[in-house]
């Protein structure tokens, strides 16, 4: 019986190219995977034996292995039978299993096994030619090395020579043929979700191909059970990087949600990032989060890197004149990224021309009694808009005529209505003692500026100086002493 | 107030030169603007009855500023770091004084301050941001946040807005009516997140330092929140010395196609708000209420468009009406969009209309944006517009033309400068006002030198 595997095994993989069959368990997920495309089964009436065509499979003759180049056209000359292209040789197979049949045929022969017909292997019971698939090959394989097959998925810590890979696998290297890779691990889904789960489930599956230093290439952590579970120092493909796929969780609004995640008792930030990304956006103090990830310097992965931007709420076209109420909200939101000088360097009396556009000067006055912009956030109506207004000639200096509200013959009688609309305007040319020329007990006219209904006694409790800018004495009703 | 600089500073040299060189960094920046524009200042007309004004010969108005930021860290105890922000001011020949340029030192900021934790600390000159506005003291802060809470308490001297000086001493001179005493300021916020939303609410006042009077009285409550895809952002303040509502907004704002598209609307109420140092707030100023709507979309993914629209109603005035009422309502509309016509080219342009009680502004701009590198960018543009200020007779036709540019020198060394020049046309104003037809220039140049590496992002709002 294990002869018979054996000769099985040797006509399999012969026929499979003479290099391996091991790549075809994942032939239909690889792309490089060329499938035999002769018709055997339409031929096997033309060709009754294997090894009528493939003579070379048993004498080592790499010549003979195929059939030549020309031999299709004895029958297919274009009139009896449409022409077919073979130039003699099968497209080469890329693989890391090293398989030699002669070798094969040669310890069959010595342990006096009888040697098995090509349909042994490479015919499936029940079919009349060739009709093998990939796993059916594996399966003969593991026919005699089972005795391989627990070491070859044990953890080695001695390395890949003591492991005898090379037993049955090219050594690995920049220029090697890669591993076969499952379809399975096709995609980022596979990366973000799956690998995971199949680790914790089945480390031992994993471990076929891959070590520890694998996890380590990605990963930021890899102090986790779980990894901790891989083998290390085994062979591993050397071409192979990190790759940090982005998670659906850190689309839409992530910069501002990710702190929930990120304070939770098993964060798994430390996955990509190190916290030099935490920290290419958080100040000091960082959240106490941060300490926990690993620095660049402390992980053997690059980590994902990120590099500072403004988070998405920020490029907001509403964020400008919003961002004031947000954050007067939650002031720690902002201490994220921003200390106290930010905020400064716009809104006190900026020193270049960054802040307004070049020609504001000349449009300033809209937005000073639009109140769109609240001048007084960073100017003192008194010293800033005042005194240019006055050294500019704009400044009131106790003249009551209509001048520059020329648009309004009789302003000064209609003013009192939009001086309660944009009575900080006023404030930027006239100085209290304007009003009080007519507005205080002693001026000209005496007009009460107060409405109905105003709280004298209020505003002399609060303030009494102010109101004797006007009134010389405790204003009338106002009670007491 | 100049010996807050040197007494900064003299922290700072102690700290670090205390300490091993190893454990010391200091880190900040240092810019170097210069500014020109020329003005046609408005003179009165002596032989005009109705105090007719008109404008006057081309007169420079030019400003030197050198800002100073500094941090530093390795003070011996760990989270102890000095920061001091001064800015100092020079005329450079003016024939018309620059704003502020007499005020030869300001310090920004300059405290000592101490993070431990969620709890942090400050001493010296800072500013508080919050729902009120900015507010400027000496005095100390403390503080503690945590993602879900976050409270702070602070006390001391009263600064004037934008000043970094007393009311009393700032203004002297400048008017009548100030108190001639400072003032103490205490306040509080007391902040948290539930969920997806965030609120906090601040308390503050200031007492003149005799405790004789208020100057001012207020708290706000500032919110946040999520809600599927809208992200709603509102604010109030009430105003305790005058017993009413002060500004309050409230906006919803949603994204569609990702952050493809971008509407939202808004809700505000504005009304000015004044101290009780001046006779302002007592004239009972009227809040205006105003709806917004504004949307933006990328479009094809190398263009971008945004347009928006709003309409504004003011209270009732409470005012006597001679001969008829004046207008209450406003408008304003703006559109812009901004093409990539390459990696680096750009065009950009924007349209807007302001229409409000007595005033007026329409104006339409272009520029073409050359990005030569990630540090270097050139653009040139122009635009027209037409103002009308407020109650005012006058075209005030306008076109401009514009180039600017920055660059990176180095890795530590920035640069920045343009020119502006905005040709008025002659105002065909009625009997009172005379304007002239002319060229009005403005420059500006500035160059930043960056030493160490700032904990912070960097860069800033342009509007």
């Amino acid at each position: 019986m294990m002869v018979r595997w054996l000769c099985a095994m040797v006509l399999a993989l012969g026929l499979g190219a003479g290099t391996g069959v091991l790549t075809s368990t994942w032939a239909a997920d690889r792309p490089d995977r060329q499938e035999p495309v002769f018709p055997h089964d339409r031929h096997q009436g033309l060709f009754p034996v294997c090894t009528g065509c493939h003579a070379g499979i048993e004498s080592d003759v790499a010549e003979s292995r195929f059939p030549p180049e020309g031999q299709c056209v004895g029958c297919h000359d274009g009139v009896a039978r449409s022409r077919v292209e073979w130039d003699g040789s099968p497209t080469h197979r890329v693989s890391n299993v090293v398989f030699d049949h002669v070798e094969h045929v040669s310890m069959l022969t010595e342990s006096g096994d009888t040697p098995a017909t090509c349909a042994d292997c490479h015919t499936a019971p029940g079919e009349s030619s060739m009709s093998v698939d990939g796993s059916e090959e594996l399966t003969t394989c593991w026919g005699c090395h089972a005795h391989a097959r627990d070491d070859h998925f044990a953890p080695t810590p001695v390395g890949a020579e003591a492991a005898g890979c090379a037993n049955c696998h090219v050594e690995a290297g920049p220029d090697s043929p890669p591993f076969p890779r499952p379809g399975a691990h096709e995609g980022d889904n596979f990366l973000l979700f799956g690998h995971g789960a199949e680790l914790e489930a089945e480390v031992g599956r994993c471990a076929t191909c891959h070590t520890v230093e694998r996890c380590a290439a990605c990963h930021v952590e890899v102090d986790r059970p779980a990894l901790l579970a891989l083998p290390a120092g085994g062979v591993e493909d050397p071409t192979w990087s990190a790759r940090y796929p982005t998670p659906p969780s850190h689309e839409q609004g992530w910069a501002d949600d990710h702190a929930e995640a990120a304070s939770g008792p098993s964060g798994s930030c430390a996955t990509c990032h190190t916290s030099d990304d935490c920290r290419s956006c958080h100040v000091d103090p960082a959240p106490s989060s941060v300490s926990r990830i690993p620095s660049r310097s402390q992980a053997r992965a690059p980590g994902v890197d990120i590099r500072v931007e403004a988070p998405p709420s920020h490029l907001d076209f509403v964020f400008p004149s919003a961002h004031a109420t947000l954050a007067a909200a939650e002031p720690s939101s902002c201490a994220t990224c921003h200390t106290e000088t930010y905020c400064v360097q716009c809104h006190d009396a900026p020193t270049g021309a960054s802040y307004h556009d070049p020609d504001y000067l000349a449009r300033h006055a809209t937005d000073g009694w639009g109140r769109n912009t609240e001048c007084a956030s960073c100017h003192e109506t008194a010293v800033f808009c005042r005194a240019c207004h006055v050294e500019s000639g704009l400044g009131s200096v106790g003249r009551l005529g209509s001048g520059y509200h020329d648009a309004e013959p009789l302003f000064l009688l209609r003013h009192g209505e939009p001086a309660r609309q944009n009575l900080e305007s006023c404030a930027s040319c006239h100085e209290q003692s304007d009003c009080v020329q007519c507005h205080g007990v002693t001026g000209a006219f005496q007009v009460s500026p107060h409405r109905a209904g105003f709280d004298a006694a209020a505003a002399w409790n609060r303030a009494p100086e102010t109101c004797l800018a006007c009134h010389l004495t405790r204003p009338i009703g106002v009670g007491g002493a | 107030m100049k010996r807050w600089p040197v007494l900064v500073a003299a922290l700072l040299v102690a700290g670090v030169a205390g300490r091993p060189s190893a454990a010391q960094t200091v880190r900040g920046w240092a810019t170097s603007t210069v500014q020109a524009v020329e003005l046609r200042p408005w003179v009165s007309l002596s032989d005009c009855i109705a105090g007719c004004i008109a404008t006057s010969e081309e007169r420079l108005a030019a400003v030197g500023t050198q800002d100073v930021r500094l941090s530093a860290w390795g003070l011996g105890v760990t989270g102890l770091s000095a920061t001091l922000y001064a800015r100092a001011r020079t005329d450079l020949g003016s024939e018309v004084p620059w704003p502020r340029s007499g005020d030869r030192v300001d310090l920004l900021l300059g405290d000592v301050r101490w993070v431990g934790g969620p709890w942090s600390a400050r001493l010296g000159r800072q500013e508080i941001r919050g729902g009120l506005g900015f507010s400027s003291f000496d005095g100390a802060w403390v503080g503690r946040r945590s993602r879900e809470r976050w409270f702070e308490g602070y006390v001391g001297r009263s600064l004037a807005r934008g000043l970094r000086a007393p009311a009393n001493e700032a203004l002297a001179g400048l008017d009548d009516f100030l108190p001639d005493r400072g003032a103490v300021l205490v306040g509080g916020a007391l902040g948290g997140r539930l969920g997806s939303m965030s609120a906090t609410l601040r308390y503050q006042r200031e007492i003149l330092t005799d405790r004789s009077a208020l100057v001012s009285e207020r708290a706000s409550v500032d919110g946040a929140a999520r809600t599927g895809r809208i992200r709603w952002v509102g604010n109030a303040d009430w105003d305790f010395q005058l017993g009413r509502p002060g500004k309050a907004a409230v906006t919803a704002s949603r994204s569609f196609s990702g952050t493809r598209q971008v509407l939202s609307i808004s809700g505000r109420r504005y009304v000015p708000y004044f101290s009780m140092s001046t006779i302002w707030g007592l004239f009972e100023p009227v809040a205006y209420h105003e709806i917004e709507a504004r949307g933006a979309s990328s479009v094809g993914g190398t263009a971008a468009v945004w347009l928006s629209a709003g309409w504004r109603r003011y209270g009732d005035a409470g005012v006597v009406e001679v001969l008829s009422p004046l207008s209450d309502t406003g408008w304003r509309g703006a559109a812009g969009g901004r093409w990539q016509a390459a990696d680096a080219w750009a065009l950009e342009g924007s349209w807007r209309l302001e229409w409000g009680p007595g005033g007026f502004l329409h104006s339409a701009d272009a520029d073409v944006v050359w990005s030569v590198a990630d540090d270097a960018q050139f653009r040139i543009g122009g635009g027209t517009l037409q103002q009308i200020e407020q109650y005012r007779l006058g075209d005030g036709r306008a076109l401009a033309g514009r180039a600017s540019g920055r660059a990176g020198l180095s890795d530590r060394v920035a640069a920045e400068g343009g020119l502006s020049l905005l040709h008025h046309s002659a105002s065909s104003a009625g009997e009172g006002v005379s304007g002239a037809e002319w060229t009005q220039a403005r420059a500006w140049a500035s160059i930043r030198v960056r030493f160490g590496t700032e904990p912070t992002a960097s860069g800033g709002l342009r509007r």
